[in-house]
């Protein structure tokens, strides 16, 4: 049974009489224990899905789900202090940006120490709980790989490099020991020792505290590695979801397709100096999204059928949606 | 810290120098003699006059002259006035505080209402009470002041009779002006019924600081309000909902600072329009402050008397400027960025 669990969630951006829909019909599940990895390209909506989940939404925006449960709970349904209580204790977010998303007036300290729910903290009086909880958060900066605790917890957010920012974001979500970590590409512009050593901790943490990550990115090399499942997106509509091995092997849709193929690690018999196979054209703006399958245009394997939105369809464990998925040829 | 006080010290000192220069060009480019500008005495023969320009150094070069001004100056030998022909140091001395008086208790009002109102109005933005509180704030802030002191003349004073036109304290109280501040005044001054003068000089008092603070504080709640609602979009608003916290705790430990840090240096600009206008106000309350006291000098062509004034109203206006500027340097921690390196 998935903890996560959201099916058939659909977006849409009201602006005047015009209505987008960013997200249509979006399907997505984290077990317990599992390192599920979501990609897809930027301005496919993997954000907004992580926006979705903690509620950070605006409220003019329409969000509906034929399902979005948490632990068996209606996500949709919980009141503003049910949600929070589940987003205290049960959820944590790393967002994209560490700057941007911490306090730039208050220390690193003095935010770190505020996410420590107050059930964590032991002692009678208030310098007692003050002591503790800077214990707690000395030994999770530790946790975390950050060494110079002492500096960095005096520290305002202008005054750190952005690894160590993006490093903190993780220590204020893991404080609070959720069961499900949202990590919204933590590596990005990290350099490569720095995001191996990112990628080691969460499946670390996978591991030792069987934490589920959900993890938000699209750089194909590190996701391969570390998770189990994955959840393809492609301009607000999930395309292909299953385990990582089987998508790896034999992916059933052009775009995943074109996807791992336009990544030179994962192509052994690619030729010296040949160029790297992708796919024409660009992402479409959320103005001028086709109807139907939003890959329509640039798949290559595109038919009339395709201007209506293809159903899900599965084998397995294994999900897609596509008319002319790529083992119909050879069967 | 010292290098940023010494930082701020030197600021304070190089605009000062520059306005006793203006100041001093004044009695230049003012017309008439510039032995009679300069010193506010009329010489009655050749032989006092040529004491005066020795006395003066006005025979020597306009260097020399400076000097010997700037010596006068920190002395505390600011000249005579043309038209009362008392001691100008003096004269500032009674009108100054008053206007102070005036101007504080009108940023109270202005910080006291503002501020809570312009932090409601940004959490609850675009709600009706938003709407009604941003209404308000903007009817007030677009009136002219001298229009806005004349209808609550007509109002309070005419026709409901519950305030006075004009003064500061009834004539019937014999305060001796101590301090210059009215009210501390009134608690020093012996054998007269405190609580009624205290009484009188409130109500004196009442409808200038509404003038002057109505409009301050409109802006004050327009700036508030929108810097709030900027903070809210902050993505490190939507982290700390993420992450669970309340909403008063959001409110209390990331949006109040943050809200407060831009606006501080705007609230300073708000300083210049804030002593415009109770200079504006004085003049119609007949408030015996600097403003009331300048615009006689105006209509007397009391040249050494303009000369002072100027300078002692921009010394008092850069003074608060450069404090509440040094005040959120030092509050505000990521000021610091644009002085060194980032990492």
């Amino acid at each position: 049974m998935p903890m996560l669990d959201i099916k058939n969630l659909t977006l849409e951006m009201v602006s005047g009489d015009t209505s987008i829909k960013a997200l249509d019909k979006v399907n997505l599940s984290v077990s317990s224990g599992e390192i599920r990895a979501l990609v897809g390209e930027s301005g496919s909506g993997k954000s907004l899905i992580v926006s979705a989940i903690c509620g950070a939404l605006p409220p003019q925006w329409q969000l509906t789900a034929d399902r979005m449960s948490w632990n068996g709970e209606n996500l949709l349904g919980l009141s503003n202090q049910q949600r929070r209580e589940v987003m205290r204790r049960e959820i944590a977010v790393v967002f994209q940006n560490p700057q941007a998303s911490l306090d730039p007036s208050a220390t690193l300290g003095e935010q770190l120490e505020e996410s420590i729910p107050d059930e964590f903290v032991r002692g009678r009086w208030f310098w007692q709980r003050a002591q503790h909880r800077k214990k707690i958060a000395i030994s999770t900066v530790h946790k975390v790989g950050i060494k110079h605790h002492r500096h960095y917890l005096s520290a305002y957010p202008h005054q750190i490099p952005s690894d160590i920012g993006q490093k903190f974001m993780i220590a204020m979500a893991l404080v609070s020991q959720p069961s499900l970590l949202i990590a919204d590409d933590p590596t990005r512009g990290m350099e490569p020792t720095t995001k191996t050593q990112i990628l080691k901790l969460f499946t670390r943490l996978n591991q030792t505290r069987s934490l589920s990550i959900l993890f938000v990115s699209h750089d194909l090399l590190a996701i391969a590695s570390m998770s189990h499942s994955m959840t393809v997106l492609y301009a607000g509509q999930t395309v292909e979801s299953g385990k990582m091995k089987h998508l790896k092997k034999r992916p059933l849709h052009p775009y995943t397709k074109a996807l791992l193929d336009s990544a030179p690690s994962f192509r052994k018999d690619l030729a010296p100096k040949s160029l790297l196979p992708t796919l024409e054209g660009s992402i479409p703006t959320l103005q001028h999204l086709p109807i139907g399958c939003r890959l329509g245009p640039r798949c290559p394997r595109a038919q009339r059928p395709c201007v209506v939105t293809p159903e899900v369809r599965r084998i397995h464990d294994h999900t897609y949606s596509c008319h002319f998925p790529l083992h119909m040829e050879k069967l | 810290m010292i290098r940023i006080l010494a930082r701020y010290s030197i600021l304070f000192i190089l605009t000062l120098l520059v306005l006793t220069i203006l100041s001093f060009a004044l009695a230049y480019l003012f017309p008439g003699d510039v032995l009679e500008n300069l010193t506010g005495i009329t010489p009655q023969n050749d032989m006092q006059r040529e004491a005066l320009m020795r006395q003066y150094r006005l025979d020597q070069n306009v260097v020399v002259q400076f000097v010997h001004y700037l010596g006068d100056l920190a002395s505390g030998d600011w000249g005579y006035s043309f038209s009362s022909g008392l001691s100008l140091r003096e004269e500032i001395g009674i009108a100054m505080p008053a206007t102070i008086e005036l101007s504080f208790y009108a940023i109270l009002m202005a910080l006291l209402i503002g501020i809570p109102l312009g932090y409601y109005a940004g959490i609850r933005s675009y709600s009706v009470s938003d709407k009604s509180i941003n209404a308000l704030s903007v009817t007030t802030y677009s009136i002219p002041v001298y229009w806005f002191a004349l209808i609550l003349i007509l109002i309070f004073s005419l026709n409901l009779d519950i305030a006075p036109i004009s003064g500061r304290i009834s004539l019937l109280f014999d305060i001796p002006p101590v301090s210059g501040f009215i009210l501390i005044d009134i608690m020093m001054t012996e054998n007269i019924d405190k609580g009624l003068a205290m009484r009188d000089a409130f109500s004196h008092l009442a409808l200038p600081t509404f003038a002057v603070g109505a409009i301050t504080t409109a802006s004050v709640v327009r700036l508030i309000r929108r810097s709030v609602i900027d903070v809210k979009n902050r993505p490190y608003i939507t982290a700390a909902r993420s992450r669970g916290l309340s909403g008063w705790r959001i409110f209390s430990q990331h949006v109040i600072r943050n809200a407060l840090l831009p606006i501080l240096p705007l609230m300073a600009i708000q300083i210049t329009t804030l002593i415009t206008n109770a200079m504006i106000v004085e003049t119609l309350f007949s408030w015996p402050g600097i403003g009331n006291w300048l615009i006689q000098a105006i209509y007397q062509r009391d040249y050494p008397a303009l000369r002072v004034g100027m300078l002692a109203v921009s010394t008092l206006v850069i003074s608060l400027t450069i404090l509440i500027d040094l005040f959120n340097r030092i509050i505000d921690p990521s000021r610091e960025k644009y002085e060194r390196a980032t990492v």
